[in-house]
């Protein structure tokens, strides 16, 4: 393969585990958040067990998200210098918001949630995930926003051999953002709704105990779904109205097909099957082998979804002003790309597949003997350093 | 405007070096303080709250340096390109250390994590310094030159003694009243002094090369409203979990 195709790889594989761990975040931060704040106005234990166990389960997952966007972050400048050399006035200032207003404040947020249970005073604290929440919505936002100039270049015009920023309104108004973003937002809720359900099939299907605790939390997961791919669908087919003409004649017709009839098939089992049943599904035992089974369902759809996004874009990098070719960084040899691909898949790699292990294993073991938040029921006692 | 975004540059960067330098160096102290699986869990239990904190000040840095140097970006990355790799892949590595080691239970796993946390400390450390050498040497330089080993061990030295006296200046387990305050600012900032002396002497050059004012003044109006709340963050973590305020406490979330 050519140096081009390997950065491609690479930027499909990296970017694609991303979006797995990503697409869960979205849908978790909310739950929590929700989840959070019921115990904080209750003071129920069950509400705070629950905090805490899917709390856990968002951050185990939100680990492969950083690291992974660690990665993305730079193989702009590695492989695709290029781009940031023709379009870097444009294409750069929402990447630098998304890092300045967006990630920063998160990670400040979530490292003070996750650190400060016992710490911080309750109200302060339940504030923390749900500025964790907006920021990482922010966060997606702008990212959205580079990704939809891509597709649609709004707001700018080609000077020279470059392009420069003359219309910020219209890069925010871009056609190809302002369904998309709700549609990927859709996607989060209900992926996380989604696992929320499939997750305690799993255990109300095992186990008699931890009923209670597992009844309510399918209940929340199904609500979450149902408005999740609501959204989703809904923004979906708005999306058509932004479509670049022709895009999806070629390859990337069969990924769109497919997540389609996915999601045309889900919104009937969640909104026809799943919602009316609300109040019984926990207790039908014969169901939950289903609902385990359609789990993983929403991530091959979200990974197809952005298949078509951007497999469709192709040969452009930006649309009708710059090719994937002309934005590849000149003088990137094979060899180089070669050793950097096989450094990231292997280790991203290896690290999803362990993170999902870990959740899973989090999963089994339900809610007890949980690390986040540990430090307010065991408080072991400060030994000086 | 290219000032105030050079100031926001040069901010993150000194910013990066000083609250990021001192969990890089409790992870290279490791090995080395941390005998026993308890002295290294309460290590990373004393920094684990300040690492989401710290860490993000180079993602930001990044991003400014997409936004406001596009033309540096891929020049400086791109030339960089083995280091910039074998960095990341340090990066990644001492991240998931911390988020794994212990959600697993089991000697043998958070042994290894801990390896992890200490080699991907290392990597970056030095990287630091070859990165510092390579970027003001210019372009088709190598960083493997005596100068950037030299600066490499420096800047890893200076991490480790950061994170020594972060730690207090005293190996984990011993008794004694933590010492944090002044000689933690100092030791801070002899730590961002390698990137702040090769940013200083390339600041004309940066300036030279920023976006144009249309860039700057979107990213200004989009941005610069929310630095007071970011900087009230910051601060906020570090009240919270001020150090010496029994922060090592066991079990940590890390
Ligand atoms: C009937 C249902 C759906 C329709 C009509 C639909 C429509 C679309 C369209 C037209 C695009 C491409 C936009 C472009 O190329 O610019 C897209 C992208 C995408 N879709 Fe869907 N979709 C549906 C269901 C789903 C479901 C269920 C998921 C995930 C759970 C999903 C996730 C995504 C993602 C992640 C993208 C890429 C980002 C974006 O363009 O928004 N879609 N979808």
């Amino acid at each position: 393969m050519e140096a081009l195709d390997l950065a491609r790889l690479q930027f499909a594989v990296t970017g694609g585990i991303h979006f797995l761990f990503v697409v869960l975040t979205l849908g978790l931060a909310p739950l929590v958040a929700i989840i959070h704040t019921r115990w904080a106005r209750s003071g129920r234990a069950l509400d705070l067990r629950m905090t805490r166990f899917w709390g856990q389960i968002y951050v185990i997952n939100y680990a492969l998200g950083i690291v992974t966007g660690l990665v993305m972050e730079f193989q702009f400048g590695l492989s695709w210098s290029g781009l940031s050399h023709y379009a870097g006035d444009v294409f750069g200032a929402p990447l630098a918001m998304e890092t300045l207003v967006a990630f920063f404040l998160e990670s400040t947020f979530l490292g003070l949630w996750i650190f400060g249970w016992g710490r911080l005073p309750k109200w302060l604290h339940v504030a923390c995930i749900w500025l964790v929440t907006a920021t990482a919505y922010a966060s997606a936002f702008f990212i959205m926003l580079a990704n939809s100039f891509l597709q649609n270049p709004a707001g700018a015009v080609v000077k020279g051999d470059r392009m420069e920023l003359v219309d910020f309104g219209a890069m925010l108004t871009n056609k190809a953002l302002i369904f998309s973003f709700p549609h990927v937002i859709g996607a989060g809720l209900f992926t996380g709704g989604m696992v929320l359900v499939g997750a305690s099939a799993y255990r109300l299907r095992r186990r008699s105990e931890e009923t209670e605790f597992f009844t309510g939390s399918m209940r929340v997961g199904v609500v979450m779904a149902s408005i999740g791919i609501s959204l989703t669908v809904a923004f979906g087919y708005g999306q058509f109205g932004g479509v670049q003409e022709g895009k999806f004649n070629g390859a990337a017709g069969v990924p769109l097909g497919l997540m389609m009839e996915g999601g045309n098939l889900f919104s009937f089992v969640v909104l026809f099957f799943m919602l009316p049943l609300i109040r019984s599904l926990p207790r039908r035992r014969w169901a939950h082998p289903l609902l385990m089974a359609l789990t993983p369902l929403p991530f091959v759809l979200a990974i197809l979804g952005w298949l078509a996004r951007e497999v469709g874009r192709q040969p452009w990098m930006i649309w009708e002003r710059l090719t994937v070719a002309d934005a590849l960084s000149p003088g990137l040899t094979t060899g180089m790309i070669t050793t950097s691909l096989i450094g990231f898949t292997v280790v991203l790699g290896l690290l999803a597949v362990t993170d999902y292990v870990l959740i899973a294993r989090a999963v089994r073991r339900g809610p007890r003997d949980l690390a986040l938040g540990a430090a307010d029921d065991q408080c072991a006692p400060a030994l000086s350093l | 405007m290219e000032l105030i975004w050079f100031a926001v540059f040069a901010l993150l960067l000194a910013g990066y070096f000083a609250l990021e330098g001192f969990d890089l160096g409790v992870g290279l102290l490791m090995p080395v303080l941390g005998r026993t699986q308890e002295g290294r869990d309460r290590m990373v239990a004393a920094m684990a709250p300040f690492v989401l904190a710290g860490e993000v000040w180079l993602v930001a840095l990044a991003g400014t340096l997409f936004g406001v140097y596009p033309a540096l970006e891929g020049e400086i990355l791109f030339g960089l390109y083995p280091l910039v790799v074998a960095m990341l892949l340090g990066w990644v590595v001492r991240d998931a250390g911390l988020w794994f080691r212990r959600r697993l239970d089991g000697a043998a796993w958070r042994r290894f994590w801990d390896l992890m946390i200490a080699l991907g400390s290392l990597t970056l450390s030095f990287g630091w310094g070859l990165a510092l050498y390579a970027v003001a040497a210019g372009p088709g330089v190598s960083p493997l030159h005596p100068v950037g080993l030299l600066l490499g061990a420096l800047v890893t030295g200076l991490f480790a003694w950061h994170g020594w006296t972060f730690l207090g200046r005293r190996p984990p387990g011993a008794a004694g009243v933590p010492r944090p305050g002044r000689d933690l600012l100092v030791s801070g900032a002899l730590a961002a002094l390698p990137a702040v002396v090769v940013l200083a002497g390339g600041a004309p050059y940066l300036l030279e090369h920023s976006a144009p004012s249309s860039t700057l003044s979107v990213l200004s109006v989009m941005v610069l409203p929310f630095a007071p709340v970011m900087v009230a963050a910051q601060v906020w973590v570090w009240r919270t979990f001020h150090p010496g305020k029994g922060t090592d406490r066991i079990p940590s979330f890390f």
